[in-house]
């Protein structure tokens, strides 16, 4: 009996705090979206769903372009990181001398407060051509600095599971005469199958909520071209008078959208055993 | 064995954090304490003007609190700095958490919408009950500049907040190069008054100095050079089509006699022939007389205002002070109102009044009431005018020599109270929102104006434009108003 109470009490902090400050807001949230609710004086009559049908249905709702926009930077950061992350961690596994040296380098930005490189990149991209002045390159500059923000941290994911590959099945494919790129299509890409997913998965979520970027750089323009979801929902939540049911319903379509999203992600690269020890 | 001493080893570490914390809170309650020694009344205060931004704010606000405490021995100041960009956020925070400051700054952005919440306390028994005072204690509404005492009251007078300042949207000319061609150019050299030699004043700007829109494009053009690739070297005038920039729109409706909102903020007024000629004007000075620099995010008007390469901007006429400070002391500028477009009379522009308000939770009224009279006196304009060289809501501070000094020492000044006095009122109905809905409107036009114009747009034509960011303005009108006759049923309920 105390053997089995004894995990239990081990995360229950952690449980009650995840309770707490996450779950019992969420439920908030949800009470919130099937409300009138101001931020400043609570709620003020039960809407039902008439805030989602607003976000999903009315003229002036900029949910489904904010959701667009939203998408598109997924994509993009996505593939950023992926063709970013995964280059770099096979190259910094290589390195014979100051990897650990690389691997801090590559791993500053993430620990750099986000709005700190917001303000660096907004000065930036104004250097290098005006990239947020034009609706066409501005969601694509946001994703750029978001893919540099994001590389390094992922770049370490990808190491920490390149370490964990066996030597000897890239000794066996050498006696077999196999070249590097057959090597890492047959043996480094399906072993490094958990981790791509789990760097896959994490990185739409964050994708999903980017925020400080937009905020600060472009407050959604030029011409709404980088709106996203986030941005609405704040806005909604804090700058218009009693939208916070409003935005807490958007809130949850983004909540449902993302939760669809991993769903599938999850099913299409189910995790399973790609060899025997 | 082990297990034991880690067991140990854990309960200590929670002790100490323990420990520490609560010392920490001892720390800042025993701070708290020694500060205010021998004061019983708390007052909380909340404003924006950050002395992290300058530190004149500091300087202000010291004395103010210094004068306050020396009459009010029982009361203890404490001023909280909240950015203005988060201040909603964090009055809602304070509000939710029941610890609202007793007094604030409140810009004409939220006013309207903290009173109908019902968060702010009406103030007519208590400006009825200083009725008596006389002088620069007086607090009433002739008072003040009428503009200063339009955004403070509801439509059926009820009165919930004192004028703090007067601030309004003006054009803010470079006499530097002014005065330069001036030297050429009969016309330019025209916008200056006459000294009693007959010789003109290079220190300041006639308030009509630029008679219609006609006029500001000639000057404007005159004053633009081009760099032998054809760019813009020395622009004329500065518009910025991003964001808060494409919101510079409204002065220019208001000069040709349109308003953004009705008075009930019910329906957007902008979508008319005048609204489209208000744009079109901004748009053609840009794309078809080429007289401003680049459409840059990334750079303010401000910015290149400063730098010198900018003939005109637009901007409030708070901002002198701020061009003194990031110019290094450079103050040879002027400021006018907007020129009348062909639909307007007279120099326009949108002057609003930002107030002192007490929170309807305030626990400390008389103190807070006191503060209100102080700030709002003549003697709290003149101390903003002595540290931060702002104008003020007040008629009787220009009849005071502190101002003729003032306007001696800075002539930028000289022209503000009839600019202020120039003004419409300034929208006041959910401000944010409906810029969110507005502004992306006006930026597309300004960016895209030559395809607009040409047909092949994104929208068939201006007025077009127009209507549909009025239709989007009129649906956040609509909810906000719905919203508002919740909030009145809820305190009908609360009361009953």
């Amino acid at each position: 009996m105390k053997k089995s109470l004894a995990p239990y009490l081990y995360i229950a902090p952690a449980f009650a705090a995840a309770l707490v400050f996450s779950l019992v807001s969420m439920g908030i949230s949800l009470w919130a979206s099937l409300h009138h609710f101001d931020a400043f004086a609570g709620a003020a009559g039960y809407a039902g769903l008439d805030n989602y049908r607003r976000a999903l249905g009315e003229a002036d709702s900029h949910f489904w372009l904010a959701l667009g926009h939203t998408a598109l930077y997924v994509v993009l950061s996505a593939a950023g990181v992926l063709l970013t992350a995964l280059p770099l961690a096979l190259v910094c596994q290589r390195v014979r001398w100051g990897q650990a040296l690389f691997r801090t380098l590559y791993f500053l930005p993430s620990i750099t407060p986000g709005v700190v490189l917001a303000l660096v990149f907004y000065h930036l991209f104004g250097v290098w051509g005006n990239l947020l002045d034009d609706r066409r390159t501005a969601l694509p500059a946001l994703a750029l600095m978001g893919v540099w923000a994001g590389a390094g941290y992922n770049m370490v994911l990808f190491l920490a599971g390149l370490t964990e590959i066996p030597q000897h099945l890239y000794d066996a494919a050498r006696v077999d005469g196999a070249g590097p790129w057959q090597q890492f299509w047959h043996i480094t890409l399906p072993m490094l199958r958990n981790t791509l997913v789990f760097v896959v998965v994490m990185t739409i979520i964050g994708a999903f909520q980017v925020f400080t970027s937009v905020y600060i750089m472009t407050s959604g323009g030029p011409e709404r071209s980088t709106e996203v979801i986030t941005y609405t929902i704040f806005l909604n939540a804090f700058a218009v008078a009693g939208q916070m049911g409003y935005a807490s319903a958007v809130a949850w379509l983004l909540f449902g959208v993302v939760a669809v999203f991993v769903f599938i992600q999850m099913r299409l690269f189910r995790s399973r055993k790609v060899y025997d020890e | 064995m082990r297990a034991r001493y880690r067991t140990l080893a854990g309960c200590l570490a929670l002790l100490l954090v323990a420990v520490l914390a609560g010392l920490r809170s001892g720390m800042a309650r025993a701070w708290v304490e020694t500060s205010g020694a021998g004061r019983p009344v708390e007052l909380r205060v909340w404003d924006w003007w950050s002395p992290s931004g300058n530190e004149e704010y500091g300087a202000y606000f010291a004395e103010v609190e210094r004068l306050f405490e020396e009459r009010h021995p029982e009361v203890d100041v404490i001023l909280q700095i909240v950015p203005f960009g988060n201040y909603v956020q964090k009055l809602a925070t304070a509000m939710v958490g029941q610890t609202p400051p007793d007094v604030f700054q409140s810009s004409v952005y939220w006013a309207e919408g903290f009173y109908q919440r019902g968060m702010l306390r009406p103030l007519d028994d208590l400006l009825q009950q200083a009725g008596a005072d006389t002088g620069g204690m007086r607090l009433a509404e002739e008072i003040f500049l009428p503009p200063a005492w339009r955004h403070n009251h509801t439509p059926e007078g009820v009165v919930f907040g004192i004028p703090q300042i007067i601030d309004a949207q003006c054009l803010i000319w470079n006499l530097d190069l002014l005065q330069r061609a001036a030297a050429e150019d009969a016309e330019i050299r025209g916008m200056f008054p006459l000294l009693a030699d007959g010789s003109p004043d290079y220190e300041r700007l006639r308030f009509d100095a630029v008679q219609d829109w006609e006029h500001f494009r000639r000057i404007v053009r005159k004053l633009t050079t081009y760099r032998p690739d054809g760019s813009v070297d020395q622009a004329g005038f500065v518009i910025n089509a991003y964001s808060g920039g494409a919101g510079m729109f409204p002065p220019w409706l208001a000069a040709n006699g349109g308003r953004f909102q009705d008075e009930e903020g019910k329906r957007a007024l902008f979508a008319n022939p005048g609204g489209a000629e208000a744009l079109e004007f901004m748009a053609r000075l840009y794309w078809e007389d080429r007289v401003c620099p680049p459409f840059r995010r990334q750079i303010a008007d401000a910015e290149v205002f400063e730098g010198g390469k900018v003939a005109c901007m637009a901007a409030g006429t708070w901002s002198g002070k701020d061009i003194i400070r990031d110019t290094l002391g450079w103050k040879h500028f002027a400021k006018t109102a907007f020129p009348p477009g062909p639909r307007g009379t007279g120099q326009k522009t949108l002057t609003w009044g930002n107030m002192l308000v007490i929170s309807q939770r305030c626990e400390h009224l008389e103190a807070a009431w006191e503060y209100v009279r102080l700030v709002c006196s003549l003697e709290g304009n003149l101390l903003r005018l002595k540290h931060l060289g702002y104008n003020g809501p007040r008629l009787d501070l220009y009849q005071t020599p502190q101002w003729q000094e003032a306007v001696k020492a800075r002539p930028y000044l000289s022209n503000i109270k009839q600019i202020c006095l120039a003004g419409d009122k300034l929208r006041h109905t959910e401000i944010i929102a409906t810029d969110h809905q507005a502004n992306p409107v006006f930026e597309t036009l300004l960016l895209r104006y030559p395809d607009i114009a040409a047909g092949n747009g994104p929208y068939p034509s201006v007025q077009a434009a127009l209507e549909e960011a009025a239709r989007n303005v009129d649906q956040v009108y609509r909810r906000y108003h719905e919203q508002a006759g919740r909030w009145l049923e809820q305190r009908a309920g609360a009361v009953q």
